[in-house]
């Protein structure tokens, strides 16, 4: 097993209100085996034997499906592996010498509430206002009364493959959420069951997105670089196409 | 009203932005090709020029809506800036960009502002030039001067900068992406650019470096 010795540089803030700072802690002997949450999990451990309060960081299932965890380290969102969320990514990415700063996911619609958790339910809000397909109740419907053609199915299960980790808004240099939002609206208006209600769905999570207080896109294309799940900027341009034809026919 | 909502919303400032910008791209065509007779003779393009101010009507309908489409891609491509600065700017203590190649994107307000410095200068030149001076002696005469050439090729290869963002840019905010046509518009972003920098560039050359002196 072999371990290295790495400096961390980690956001420290009590609360909304407060002004955080970075401090800087010393690990030494952590195994590359272990995640970078593992060796957080590890920091906190000493933190809490010697008095003092642990790191507050986001986690939830640890591998790489439920959206929860994420942190800028040295600037980048996730950290430096492709395609992959901070519980995914492990320490044989470093290296003994390496100085780690870790940030958390910072916009204007994510307040930080304590150290590297941030406040990300202006996507929850975003979801609320038409990221769903009505429903109405009634017996369960045959598996196969429609039909997908499979490069549909496959194009909206690229598109639902997003976890709403908020990474993209964390590297978008203006702090926008069109990755996300448009995966969700890719997702839907796809398929032929989400089609019925796509206009009101398109004008109505891109006017919520922008009350949010997320920027404006500009094509930097740091948001597909970072997602740990790979949504593609094509989802963008898909938006765009949904947005512009509910606003002609529709608004 | 609708068009009011669609237009302050943030997708919908980007098409304004795109649909200004393909217009001025389409001016850009249209001078080109006008321009380009300097290539074939001094005839040629007086001509040109000579037939085009024969219809004044023509002249003053365009001009003016090119003057307000700059306005419209100007002042709402600032207001961008500035919204954006205020979203995101230096947020980090270590900022890292991910995509390589972002030189473009990263300043195209300063490209932007290289190219209105540039589109005052060349309008105080020519169109509202000495009168009574034939348009190929005003050309001649000002393009021959070495630091006033030497301007205008800085401000192409900001044009060159700025268009090799601004024409990829405007296909995504249209919902132009498909794998199919991806390698294609990968290919024009470089092109499209290029043709404009020898195009104007190379009328700049021919009269900075004295060739043209017989023009
Ligand atoms: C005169 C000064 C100009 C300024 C200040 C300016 C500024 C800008 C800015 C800030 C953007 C936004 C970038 C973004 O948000 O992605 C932009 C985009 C663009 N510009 Fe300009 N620009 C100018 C002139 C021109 C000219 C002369 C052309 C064409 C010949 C042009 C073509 C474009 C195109 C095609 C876009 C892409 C629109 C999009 O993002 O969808 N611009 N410009
Ligand atoms: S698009 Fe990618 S980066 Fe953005 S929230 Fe979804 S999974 Fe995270
Ligand atoms: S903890 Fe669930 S994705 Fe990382």
């Amino acid at each position: 097993m072999s371990t290295i010795d790495l400096t961390l540089q980690i956001w420290r803030q009590k609360n909304s209100d407060s002004l955080g700072n970075l401090q800087t802690y010393t690990l030494t002997g952590i195994s590359t085996d272990m995640s970078f949450l593992e060796m957080l999990d590890v920091l906190n451990e000493k933190l809490t034997k010697e008095g003092k309060d642990p790191v507050a960081f986001d986690h939830d299932c640890r591998e790489g499906i439920c959206g929860m965890c994420g942190s800028v380290i040295n600037g980048i969102a996730h950290g430096p592996e492709k395609e992959t969320t901070l519980c995914q990514l492990h320490m044989r990415n470093f290296k003994t010498g390496d100085i780690l700063v870790v940030e958390p996911f910072r916009s204007r619609a994510f307040p930080i509430r304590k150290d590297l958790i941030v406040d990300r339910s202006a996507f929850d809000r975003i979801i609320q206002s038409g990221g769903y397909v009505s429903v109405n109740t009634g017996g369960t419907p045959d598996g196969n009364a429609i039909p997908i053609p499979a490069e549909t199915a496959e194009l909206a299960m690229d598109a639902a493959a997003c976890i709403g980790c908020g990474a993209c808004v964390a590297a978008c240099p203006n702090g926008a959420a069109m990755l996300f939002t448009s995966a969700k609206i890719s997702q839907l208006c796809l398929l032929p069951q989400g089609k019925v209600e796509r206009k009101a769905r398109a004008l109505a999570m891109v006017k919520i997105m922008d009350e949010e207080g997320f920027g404006n896109c500009s094509n930097e294309r740091e948001c597909e670089a970072v997602c740990p799940k790979g949504i593609s900027i094509r989802n963008i341009a898909r938006m765009n196409r949904e947005f512009i034809a509910a606003a002609l026919f529709e608004g | 009203m609708w068009f009011v909502r669609f237009v302050s919303s943030s997708i919908g400032k980007k098409v304004t932005m795109a649909l200004s910008g393909l217009m001025l791209l389409l001016f850009l065509c249209s001078h080109a090709a006008g321009n380009a007779t300097i290539y074939m003779s001094r005839a040629v393009f007086q001509g040109y020029a000579d037939e085009l101010h024969s219809h004044p009507l023509i002249v003053i309908v365009f001009s003016t809506g090119l003057f307000l489409v700059f306005l419209a891609h100007i002042s709402l491509g600032l207001l961008l800036f500035l919204q954006n600065r205020q979203a995101g700017a230096s947020r980090y203590t270590v900022s890292t960009r991910v995509v390589t190649n972002s030189l473009a994107s990263e300043t195209m307000p300063y490209t932007g502002l290289c190219i209105l410095l540039f589109v005052l200068i060349h309008v105080f030149g020519f169109a509202f030039g000495p009168t009574g001076e034939m348009i190929s002696d005003t050309v001649k005469r000002l393009l021959g001067h070495f630091f006033y050439g030497l301007f205008y090729l800085v401000a192409f290869a900001a044009l060159a900068l700025h268009l090799s963002h601004g024409f990829w840019s405007m296909l995504q905010t249209f919902g132009v992406n498909h794998p199919r046509y991806n390698k294609m518009i990968n290919k024009l972003t470089y092109i499209v650019p290029l043709f404009f920098l020898l195009l104007f560039g190379g009328i700049v050359l021919y009269f900075m470096t004295g060739r043209g002196a017989s023009f």
